[in-house]
């Protein structure tokens, strides 16, 4: 049997360090308490994580680009007639695909405003209104669902290819490589070298590195400063 | 005439006396305006000991903190959610999920909760380290957010 180059090795670590923070997020702002902090930290990863996937989106491998496999209603309807024959993403799956980018998105770019009420705010809260970082909070909590129900979706579909179409999406996602039937072309994956790819890869771990940096307030100086200092307040 | 003065006087007094027990009952936009204080004042507090367990530890300023803490959570918070405060308006429309009225057992052991972990902060204030205070104002927060989650309104 052959097999297929479909994920670059980028593409793979990006897919299994959002799995792994995401739920690392979940259950940390969950527990609360002091482990809000590493909800805090996890979604500033997140953040960087989508940043970089955004960019690899441009850069990276064929199966990795939008414009390779972002299509439209004509190409959804082909294929769920049966009639497409790509390789990476299929057009349905690219839904997939941008609805969980821009869900999570969403739900780091707003924790990053938002406050849980006790004693955490996100890095850059102090940019707005308590008021309205507090309906941010709300925002925060409320969208989560729908990111949860896109997951569950996401995953749904990879059980539904495994039982029903008898394809295994999990293992190329960790290998990289999807196996073809016999008689398939195999189709050249890359076109640049190698030193390339990892500038490519270089570069936008920077770019991902910088936005951090700005989300977590890197360029805002630092958080207003405690009430009450206990320096300067008087001895009653 | 004789008989019918301290009957008016008597009449008179009970009026007075009824008018004065219904001030003596304080409105509802009182009490939610008490209640939405005390979680200010706590606000205020845990503010002063997360600046403490995360930067430069002023003891003095975390015992009077988490004393004050204490002081609030035996107070006797659940007087602040009387019947007729399910609704309104204090300093601004009430937080309050109107369940916190009604699961009177399940608040109740929240409730203790906060007021267990707030009387340990401010046991271990006085002579815990401040990874000790941290750890147990990590509690105390937990508490709070147990709370919250379930009977307070998200914007």
């Amino acid at each position: 049997m052959s097999r297929q180059r479909i994920w670059d090795l980028p593409t793979r670590l990006f897919h299994w360090s959002l799995v792994g923070a995401i739920v690392f997020a979940v259950v940390s702002g969950k527990i609360g308490g002091n482990w809000i902090e590493w909800h805090g930290r996890s979604g500033l990863f997140i953040l960087g994580l989508i940043i970089f996937r955004v960019i690899w989106g441009f850069v990276g491998s064929p199966t990795a680009r939008f414009a390779n496999f972002i299509r439209g209603p004509r190409a959804i309807k082909a294929y769920l007639k049966g009639e497409w024959h790509g390789v990476g993403h299929n057009p349905l799956g690219a839904l997939a695909v941008i609805g969980l980018l821009t869900l999570t998105a969403i739900q780091v770019f707003s924790g990053l405003f938002a406050n849980d009420d006790i004693a955490f705010a996100g890095p850059l809260a102090t940019l707005v209104s308590t008021e309205l970082s507090g309906q941010i909070t709300g925002a925060h909590v409320w969208l989560f669902n729908g990111l949860l129900a896109v997951v569950g979706l996401h995953v749904a579909a990879i059980v539904f290819y495994a039982r029903v179409k008898k394809t295994n999406l999990v293992l190329p996602m960790i290998t990289g490589y999807q196996a073809l039937n016999e008689g398939t072309p195999v189709v050249p994956h890359h076109k640049h070298s190698f030193v390339l790819r990892l500038a490519a890869f270089v570069a936008a771990s920077a770019i991902a590195s910088a936005g951090v940096y700005a989300a977590a307030g890197g360029f805002i100086g630092q958080p207003a400063p405690p009430p009450a200092d206990h320096q300067a307040a008087p001895a009653w | 005439m004789k008989q019918v003065k301290p009957f008016l006087i008597a009449v008179a007094l009970s009026v007075t006396a009824s008018a004065f027990a219904q001030q003596a009952a304080p409105k509802p936009e009182t009490v939610i305006k008490w209640r939405q204080s005390v979680y200010q004042v706590l606000a205020w507090n845990s503010s002063r000991i997360k600046a403490n367990v995360d930067g430069q530890f002023n003891r003095e300023e975390v015992v009077r903190a988490a004393n004050s803490t204490a002081a609030i959570a035996n107070s006797g918070l659940g007087a602040l959610y009387a019947p007729g405060t399910e609704q309104g308006k204090g300093w601004h429309d009430t937080s309050a999920k109107p369940e916190i009225f009604k699961d009177g057992k399940k608040v109740g052991d929240l409730a203790g909760n906060f007021v267990r972990e707030a009387n340990e902060l401010a046991k271990i204030a006085v002579n815990g380290d401040q990874a000790a205070v941290k750890a147990q104002f990590g509690k105390l927060g937990q508490t709070c957010k147990a709370c919250h989650d379930d009977y307070k309104v998200k914007d």
